[in-house]
């Protein structure tokens, strides 16, 4: 049949508990990889991008999908689905906007399988989940032969489709840091086709402001216009400790559009993204900073 | 002769029935479907999880079945269009998608019947946007989706209304 192709690997292993899990993957070394929920690597896999001898399902592990709220912030499990983080009642307020993140990959049918730790370490510069994390300064749990280790979200990624993990390690959570009052956030995807369709550019954008509504604390995460999801330090220590108007967040977003290095792809070209930053970073961060005013 | 020597175990249930199927651990849960438990119904479009034909219900669920290994439906209850019907006694669903006409050429339809009853299981008053938002992953290239939502918003009206309940 015509473009059938036959993806094929010697051994699938179902470990039960991490240490299980992180022995076979040192045994199978490069060889292996690990399987979440399989929307993106079954998919590589068949069309060769992956060519591998084994694979580590991470779906016997119940603990991987556990979400507790603690008192330094929200945990949730790598395996959490996005479908069930996308309706997460614990996501409130500023956190909010991991919901948002989730709820904008793929369809019903993705999200109900695909997986929060997935989405990140599957590590596409255009996931949707990421920037959001990004901006709630997420912390990625790691754990590995040598123990654990805990690596800021944003430092996560190497470039496109590599992280930091290595090959005996696996992301068992992300820690969300709680909040500051009067912080607000927002993550918008610009798509042609919604959901479904990968992002031509993913903006997130947290600000949170004092008693005299001047920015205390600003972040801006971009997806989809450098190697990896980005943020814009120049435009956020332009902002800071001021006090919001139009004319600075245009600004701000200026520089934004400056600082990224977008590639011309089937989606958009890179002069188009790098215009396009410049909107969506004024849209975020003019939300961003209502909810702010709000929360 | 296929070396089965890295076959693996794998204990679901399929429309109800449990199954043990001894496969090769490199198959896609649509191919097992189609080529070892015959269930045809079960459409492969695209093949990389944009289309939606292979959808089918996982624990009542609405998943892609192209997009997973046979080892995740391990332990799930597995319902394709074969058995969404009861006996003879057409699904509402099913039902509806004929009053309306919501079919062409039927490549779409039992993935769009699948994700419709999967829209429903997690929101039985989904309205029009709702029932749209839950139908983005499935494609079409007949019908232009109007008579799909009609069917969808025909079979919640029954269902609601007190006629078969949606037992998947």
């Amino acid at each position: 049949m015509l473009g059938v192709q036959k993806m094929k690997f010697n051994s699938y292993h179902e470990p039960e508990t991490i240490e299980e899990c992180i022995q076979i993957l040192d045994e199978q070394g490069a060889d292996a990889k690990i399987l979440a929920g399989g929307t993106d690597l079954v998919i590589r896999m068949r069309s060769r991008v992956f060519k591998l001898k084994a694979v580590v399902s991470l779906n016997a592990i119940p603990e991987l999908s556990e979400v507790t709220l603690k008192e330094d912030g929200l945990y949730i499990g790598a395996m959490a689905r996005l479908m069930d983080v996308s309706k997460l009642e614990l996501l409130t307020d500023a956190w909010e906007i991991v919901k948002t993140g989730a709820g904008n990959v793929s369809s019903m049918q993705v999200r109900n399988i695909a997986t929060l730790g997935g989405n990140t370490c599957n590590a596409s510069p255009s996931a949707d989940t990421v920037p959001s994390l990004v901006v709630s300064g997420a912390i990625a749990n790691i754990i590995g032969k040598n123990g654990p280790r805990s690596v800021l979200l944003e430092d996560f990624f190497t470039g496109p489709g590599k992280t930091v993990l290595a090959k005996d390690e696996i992301l068992v959570s992300f820690k969300l840091p709680n909040y500051a009052d009067k912080t607000g956030a927002v993550y918008k995807k610009y798509s042609i086709r919604g959901d479904t369709d990968i992002a031509i550019i993913g903006v997130a954008g947290k600000i949170t402001l004092n008693a005299q509504g001047e920015v205390v604390d600003v972040k801006i995460a971009l997806g989809g216009v450098a190697p990896t999801v980005m943020r814009v330090p120049k435009a956020e220590a332009f902002l800071t400790g001021k006090k919001l108007t139009d004319q600075l967040i245009e600004e701000a977003a200026v520089i934004a559009s400056e600082s990224c290095t977008p590639i011309t792809d089937a989606r958009a070209t890179k002069e188009y993204r790098t215009e396009m930053v410049r909107v969506w970073v004024r849209h975020v961060l003019t939300d961003a900073a209502q909810e702010a005013q709000k929360n | 002769m296929q070396n089965k020597s890295n076959f693996i175990k794998v204990d679901c249930e399929v429309n109800g029935k449990p199954v043990s199927l001894h496969v090769s651990p490199d198959q896609t849960v649509v191919d097992v479907l189609r080529n070892e438990l015959g269930l045809t119904g079960t459409k492969k479009g695209c093949d990389d999880g944009n289309c939606g034909a292979c959808t089918i219900l996982l624990d009542g669920k609405a998943a892609k079945s192209c997009s997973m290994l046979i080892g995740q439906v391990r332990n799930k209850k597995i319902t394709t269009i074969e058995g969404v019907s009861n006996g003879e006694i057409l699904h509402p669903m099913q039902q509806a998608f004929i009053d309306t006409f919501a079919i062409q050429c039927g490549f779409c339809t039992p993935g769009m019947i699948l994700s419709g009853i999967a829209i429903l299981n997690e929101n039985p008053d989904a309205d029009e946007e709702e029932i749209r938002e839950g139908l983005h992953g499935n494609l079409c290239r007949c019908t232009g989706y109007v008579k799909i939502v009609e069917a969808v918003e025909i079979a919640r009206d029954r269902m609601n209304a007190g006629g078969a309940k949606n037992e998947i």
